[in-house]
């Protein structure tokens, strides 16, 4: 529903350590797009600049027609749902109540130091909840659940928001093979079906191949692919993922071998 | 045999132990103690005597009167619960201010420390005594003292548990574009939970012990009733007095023990 326009966005954190080099990219509203590249070359830190938990030192970042700023960040996040490796869910809430904090940016403080919500919010949670099909665990305690569910109530959060976009970092990271297909099922529907902007971060190469409009390649804060999944060969594959320039890697040609 | 002994590489010379160093220097400490404090052995020997002669003077409770006891030993327990909700009340408000991922900024984060700080270091009897010679003898006096000094405990304990909660839950609820005061009340309270009941619990517990003895300088309520009856060098009915405050005093210990218990 909404574009993504990263415009040379750079990132020195405070030890010095400079995450991202200047990384553009135009990401087409309603699509479906992989970043892939080794730990640390940058893929949290690019996604977490997009609703400005990580605030970029150099370039900026537009959703839709809006420029993120330190200013209207709230108003940027209540159209931006993010899904987290560890869920990140309030454990003692119920999984209604956890759905429900997707809409806390459309109430008044005043209502949320009595936990109230209204009708269409009751509502708009419960359609979150069906769609993720976990609508017999509503009233059970978060951290009841399993890895998978917990996963789908962190959607089903992201959901009851009616976001732009959804940001995933990592999201099946913490899961096991049957609910990682789950998962990237579930969001690759919610993209197709409601035109909603997806953005995930992964390590699996073969999901990302499968489920992806356009994967775009990091490493070392550069942007080293950026095309379809159906360009990602054993050159470019080696590209993303080496490591200090080493020409040969063992690891890299057994990983390569299997992807 | 004895060849392969001298061929034996030698242990590195043993590092100095500095235990007996320590020993001796504390024993020389509270030796010069005695003699500054003029502390002597010999009046606690004779004393002894004098301290079961005193100590049996309490052995005839006098339960009489018990059920005026009933009524005060309930007024101490309403001065307790007072102050404890007093001290929940403040805790709760200052808490987020003092807890470094809460704060607003600096400023407010600093300030709300050390208002806390300040609370917790006023003792409770000192500001009993303060609150009696401004208010008067009575249970207000003594549920305020309670009220500031623990609540200065327990904004403590509460901002600590609101620092240890996992980052990633208050950035989920960021995420949503949740204001700070939502961010509190959903991410911050509903998971240090049942570590504040805990708190709480033991606030409770504490404050009633202090009750007891705040009614001494008059703040009223079985304490009172105590200074009184010591006064008067009534010794019958102060055994009483002290029965009752014992036994309160441990099942109230025991069944929050037993909850807090429960909770974890």
């Amino acid at each position: 529903m909404a574009k993504i326009i990263i415009k040379d966005i750079g990132k020195r954190y405070a030890n010095g350590f400079e995450a991202l080099k200047g990384v553009s990219a135009e990401i087409a509203a309603g699509s479906f797009t992989v970043i892939l590249g080794p730990s640390g070359a940058g893929k949290s830190t690019l996604l977490r600049t997009i609703n400005g938990l990580e605030t970029p030192t150099a370039g900026s970042i537009q959703i839709g027609e809006q420029v993120v700023t330190q200013n209207n960040l709230r108003e940027v996040r209540s159209q931006v749902g993010m899904v987290f490796q560890h869920f990140n869910l309030v454990d003692r809430l119920s999984v209604m109540t956890n759905v429900l904090t997707g809409r806390l940016s459309h109430r008044s403080w005043l209502g949320s130091l009595l936990y109230l919500f209204r009708r269409t919010d009751l509502d708009l949670a419960h359609d979150a909840l069906i769609r993720v099909g976990l609508t017999e665990k509503a009233w059970n305690r978060a951290d009841k659940l399993s890895g998978g569910q917990q996963q789908r109530v962190g959607i089903a959060r992201a959901l009851a928001q009616q976001p732009r976009v959804i940001l995933a970092d990592e999201p099946v990271a913490s899961l096991d093979p049957v609910a990682s297909e789950e998962i990237m099922g579930l969001l690759r529907e919610i993209c197709t079906r409601d035109g909603i902007t997806v953005v995930v971060n992964l390590h699996q190469v073969e999901l990302a191949k499968r489920f992806a409009d356009r994967i775009i390649g990091l490493n070392d804060g550069l942007v080293v692919y950026d095309g379809p999944a159906s360009g990602l060969d054993r050159v470019t594959l080696s590209r993303i993922y080496s490591r200090n320039g080493d020409q040969v890697d063992e690891q890299l040609e057994t990983m390569l071998a299997y992807a | 045999m004895a060849e392969q002994i001298i061929e034996r590489p030698a242990l590195p010379k043993k590092p100095f132990n500095p235990t007996s160093v320590w020993l001796s220097g504390w024993l020389a400490l509270i030796w010069l103690i005695i003699f500054d404090l003029e502390l002597s052995f010999e009046t606690l020997l004779y004393g002894v005597q004098d301290i079961f002669e005193y100590f049996s003077r309490y052995s005839r409770p006098n339960f009489e009167d018990l059920s005026r006891y009933v009524e005060l030993l309930g007024q101490t327990l309403a001065t307790a619960l007072w102050g404890s909700t007093l001290a929940i009340v403040v805790a709760v408000l200052l808490a987020p201010f003092a807890a470094r991922n809460l704060s607003p900024n600096a400023v407010t984060y600093r300030i709300a420390r050390e208002l806390l700080n300040f609370m917790r270091a006023m003792p409770d009897l000192l500001l009993a005594l303060i609150f009696v010679a401004a208010l008067g003898l009575g249970p207000l006096p003594g549920a305020l003292a309670l009220g500031v000094h623990t609540a200065g405990f327990l904004g403590k304990f509460f901002a600590e548990s609101l620092e240890r909660v996992d980052n990633g839950i208050y950035e989920a609820v960021t995420a949503t574009g949740a204001s700070r005061i939502q961010l509190v009340m959903y991410a911050g309270w509903p998971s240090i939970q049942r570590e504040a009941l805990g708190y709480m619990l033991y606030i409770f517990d504490r404050n009633v012990r202090m009750a007891a003895v705040l009614g001494l300088v008059g703040a009223g309520g079985i304490g009172l009733a105590l200074h009184d009856t010591l006064r008067m060098f009534n010794y019958d009915q102060s055994a009483a007095l002290i029965v009752v405050i014992l036994v309160t005093i441990l099942t109230i210990d025991y069944l929050s023990t037993w909850i807090r218990g429960k909770l974890n």
